[in-house]
C-alpha cells in the first residue's frame, strides 16, 4: 500500500494512459495479454530511480516529471525532404530505407524492396497475426523500461536476413518525430540474421525541425545467427528537450560477429541499455559509441555483456565530449559465467571535459566466475591537453581551430570503429557538425 | 631583427627564476647559436619566444622586427614568422600529418594576407620539401608524430619549418637523439632555409651540430644569462674546455 502512496504523477499517468489507449494498440489476443501483464509489472516496479544500482546516475522517477500521451495510429504528413533534412549527412547514404513517423510505418517514405535475402515488415501488422514482437529470450525481466515498451509499442521494423545472404547496402531504419504535440512514441524492432548472413542496420532517431519535444521508448531485439555478421549502428539526435530511452537485446550464436556503434548527441535525456549475450562459442562483439552533450543534457550508456559460453571476445569503447553542465554516464558490466573459459573482454570509457561544470560518471564492473580469462577495463576523464594546444598554436593554428582539431582527434578513435567507409564518413560529419556547436570547442 | 633585452623569466607556479636578464640580438640573414649546460635556461628562452604558458616574464622585452612579441598569442607569433622546432615534438593521435600541415599553412597564410594553397599546390609543396628531408609519403599519412622515431620527429619539425616559411627559426636541441646521418640530413634541411631575410637561433648542448649548421655567432648561456659571445670558434673552444668555467661563475 505504501508503494501506491509514493507513485509519482508520471507513474500514475502511464498506467492511466495505457487504459485509455489499450484498445487502439495493435496485436491479437496474446499480444494484448502480454501488454496487460507488462503494464502490471510496471505498476509494481515503478519508474527506475537512483536506489536501483543500474539507475544510480539516471533517476527516471525524478527526470520524468510527466508522462506524455502515447502516439497511436496515423502518421502525420511528412515529406521525403523533411526526412532528409532531419537525417543530415545520413540522408546521402545509399540504403534500404524504412521510415516510421511518430511510431507508425510510413510506406510512402520507405523503400526496401528488391533485395535478395532481405525481408522487411512492419511490426504492427505482424502483431495482429502472431506473437511476433514478444520477447522470448534473454530479456532482463526486472526492467521497467522494457515493460513499458511491451505495453505501449505501436510499430517498428521486423528485419530478417536469410541464410548466407549478404546485403549490398545498409538498412536504414528512420524514426522521426513530427508534429506540434509532445507525445510518447514507443517502437520495437526485431532483427534476425540467419546463419552466415551479413548486414548493416542503422537506426536513426531524429526529430523534424520544429517538432515538439517528445519521449521515446525504443527496443531492438537482435539475434545474430551462426557465423553471421551484423553491424548495428544508431544515431540519436532527439532534441535537447526530448527524452530517449533505448534498449538493445542482442544474442550471438556460435562464431557470430556483432559490431555496434551508437552516436548520441543533442538529446535532453538519453539512456541506452544494451544487453548482449554470447549464446554460442567463438563469437565476437564490439560495441562502441560517442556521446556529445551540452547545456543540461544527460546521456547514459549502460551495457551488460554476458559471456555465458567459452571462447568469446568482447570489446567496448565509448567516448564522450561534455560541455556546459552536461552529464555523461557509462556503466559497463561484463559477466563471465563459470563455464565461459577463454573469455576475452576489454572495455574503455573516456570523456573529454570542456567545462568545469560537466560531469562524467563511469562505472565499469567485472563479474568473473571463470578462472582462465582475460578481462580489463579503464576509464578516464580529462580536459584538453594544454601542451598539445600550445604545439598546434605555435604552428599558427588559432585557438578555436586547435581545440576543434584536438576534439576531433579524441573522437576519431571511436568513429574509426565503423568499418564501412561511407557510413563512417556520414557519422563522422554528423559528429563534427555537433561538435562545432558545443561551447568550448569553438569560441 | 630579433632583439631580446634584459629578459627576466620565472616559473608561473613557483618562485624560481630561470632567465636572469638575457640580452641578445640576431639580425636577419644571420645564424646564431646558443650553447650551455643543462639547466642554463636555453629551452625556457625557446619556449618564451614561442609563447608557451607556465612562465611569467618579470622584466625585459622581446622585439621581432620592432614588434612586441610578448604581447602576441602563440598563433599570432607564428603568423609573424616565429617558429620553434621543439626538442620533444608532440604526438597528436587522430590528426593526420597532412591535415595538420594544411591547417597550419592555411592559417598562417590567411593571417599573412596570402592566398590559401589549392590541394595540388599544397601536396606538391609538401612532397618536395619532404623529399629533401627523406620523409616517406607513408609517414605523411600517419597521425602526427605518432609512432615516429626520434629522427623522424625531428625531420618532421624541419619539414614544418620549411612549409610554414617562418622568418625567425628557433631550433631547440634539434640534434639531440639523432645519429650522425640524421644530423646531416636535418642540417642540410636547415641550411637550405638560410636566407637574407631570415634569422636563425640554434640551441644546442653540443658543438657537433655546428659543424653542419655554421653559426655567425655563438653565445654561451649559463644561469639564465648570456655569459660570453664570440664567433664560431667559441664553439670549438667549449668543446675542449667544457662549461666548467661558466658553472664556477655561478657558484
Amino acid at each position: 500500500m505504501t508503494v501506491a502512496a509514493t507513485k509519482t504523477k508520471a507513474e500514475q499517468a502511464l498506467s492511466r494512459n495505457f487504459e485509455a489507449v489499450a484498445a487502439k494498440l495493435p496485436g491479437g489476443r496474446a499480444v494484448a495479454e502480454a501488454r496487460k501483464a507488462a503494464i502490471g509489472a510496471f505498476a509494481a516496479l515503478g519508474l527506475p530511480h537512483r536506489r536501483i544500482e543500474e539507475w544510480k546516475y539516471t533517476d527516471l522517477r525524478v527526470a520524468l516529471k510527466e508522462a506524455l500521451p502515447p502516439a497511436v495510429g496515423g502518421a502525420g504528413q511528412v515529406s521525403a525532404r523533411d526526412i532528409d533534412e532531419a537525417l543530415g549527412t545520413l540522408a546521402g547514404l545509399d540504403a534500404y530505407r524504412v521510415v516510421f513517423v511518430d511510431g507508425a510505418h510510413a510506406p510512402a517514405l520507405s523503400d526496401a524492396a528488391g533485395a535478395g535475402g532481405l525481408e522487411v515488415a512492419p511490426l504492427a501488422a505482424a502483431l495482429g497475426r502472431s506473437d511476433d514482437g514478444l520477447i522470448r529470450e534473454g530479456a532482463p525481466t526486472q526492467e521497467a523500461v522494457i515493460a513499458l515498451n511491451t505495453a505501449f509499442m505501436t510499430d517498428g521494423a521486423i528485419v530478417r536476413i536469410a541464410e548466407g545472404a549478404r546485403l549490398a547496402k545498409p538498412v536504414l531504419l528512420v524514426f522521426v518525430r513530427s508534429g506540434g504535440e509532445a507525445r510518447l512514441v514507443t517502437t520495437r524492432n526485431i532483427v534476425s540474421l540467419a546463419a552466415g548472413a551479413r548486414a548493416t542496420i542503422i537506426e536513426a532517431h531524429v526529430a523534424l525541425a520544429g517538432a515538439a519535444p517528445g519521449q521515446a521508448n525504443t527496443l531492438s531485439e537482435v539475434s545474430v545467427g551462426e557465423g553471421a555478421k551484423l553491424t548495428h549502428l544508431e544515431v540519436v539526435l532527439a532534441g535537447s528537450a526530448a527524452t530517449h530511452l533505448a534498449t538493445w537485446l542482442a544474442t550471438l550464436q556460435r562464431g557470430a560477429t556483432y559490431r555496434a556503434f551508437q552516436l548520441t548527441a543533442a538529446t535532453g535525456l538519453a539512456r541506452s541499455n544494451v544487453f548482449a549475450t554470447f549464446a554460442g562459442e567463438g563469437a565476437k562483439l564490439d560495441i562502441s559509441g560517442l556521446f556529445l552533450a551540452c547545456g543540461a543534457e544527460h546521456i547514459d550508456t549502460t551495457l551488460v555483456v554476458d559471456h555465458a559460453v567459452p571462447g568469446c571476445v568482447s570489446r567496448e569503447l565509448f567516448k564522450g565530449v561534455l560541455a556546459d553542465r552536461a552529464r555523461g554516464v557509462f556503466q559497463g558490466k561484463v559477466i563471465v559465467r563459470p563455464a565461459a573459459q577463454k573469455s576475452d573482454g576489454k572495455q574503455m570509457a573516456q570523456a573529454l571535459m570542456l567545462s568545469p561544470d560537466a560531469e562524467f560518471d563511469s562505472k565499469p564492473e567485472l563479474e568473473i566466475y571463470a578462472d582462465d580469462v582475460i578481462c580489463g577495463h579503464g576509464s578516464t576523464a580529462a580536459e584538453l591537453d594544454e601542451d598539445l594546444l600550445f604545439y598546434l598554436r605555435s604552428r599558427g593554428i588559432p585557438p578555436d581551430e586547435a581545440r576543434a582539431l584536438l576534439v576531433e582527434s579524441f573522437v576519431g578513435e571511436a568513429i574509426d570503429k565503423i568499418e564501412d567507409e561511407s557510413v563512417r564518413e556520414a557519422f563522422s560529419s554528423l559528429a563534427t557538425r555537433r561538435l562545432g556547436e558545443l561551447s568550448g570547442v569553438r569560441g | 631583427m630579433l632583439e631580446i633585452k634584459n629578459l627576466r623569466v620565472k616559473l608561473a607556479e613557483e618562485e624560481r627564476t630561470i632567465l636572469n636578464g638575457v640580452s641578445l640580438e640576431v639580425p636577419k640573414g644571420e645564424v646564431h647559436a646558443i650553447m650551455g649546460p643543462n639547466g642554463s635556461g636555453k629551452s625556457t628562452l625557446a619556449y618564451v619566444l614561442a609563447g608557451r604558458e607556465g612562465y611569467e616574464v618579470t622584466g625585459g622585452e622581446i622585439l621581432w622586427n620592432g614588434e612586441d612579441v610578448l604581447a602576441m598569442q602563440p598563433d599570432e607569433r607564428a603568423a609573424k614568422g616565429v617558429f620553434l622546432a621543439f626538442q620533444y615534438p608532440m604526438e597528436i593521435p587522430g590528426v593526420a600529418t597532412m591535415t595538420f600541415l594544411r591547417t597550419a599553412l592555411n592559417a598562417v597564410r590567411r593571417k599573412r594576407g596570402q592566398k590559401e594553397l589549392t590541394t595540388p599546390e599544397f601536396l606538391r609543396r609538401v612532397r618536395e620539401e619532404a623529399g629533401h628531408l627523406g620523409i616517406a609519403d607513408e609517414i605523411l599519412k600517419r597521425p602526427l608524430n605518432v609512432g615516429f622515431s626520434g629522427g623522424e620527429k625531428k625531420r618532421m619539425e624541419i619539414l614544418q619549418m620549411a612549409v610554414l616559411e617562418p622568418t625567425l627559426c628557433v631550433m631547440d636541441e634539434t640534434d639531440s637523439g639523432l645519429d650522425i646521418d640524421a644530423v646531416r640530413v636535418v642540417s642540410a634541411g636547415v641550411n637550405k632555409l638560410k636566407a637574407k631575410d631570415r634569422a636563425m637561433l640554434v640551441i644546442t648542448h653540443y658543438q657537433r651540430l655546428l659543424n653542419y649548421i655554421v653559426p655567425d655567432k655563438v653565445h654561451v648561456m649559463a644561469d639564465g644569462r648570456i655569459q660570453k659571445s664570440g664567433g664560431k670558434e667559441l664553439a670549438l673552444e667549449l668543446e675542449k674546455t667544457g662549461y666548467a668555467e661558466f658553472k664556477s661563475k655561478a657558484a
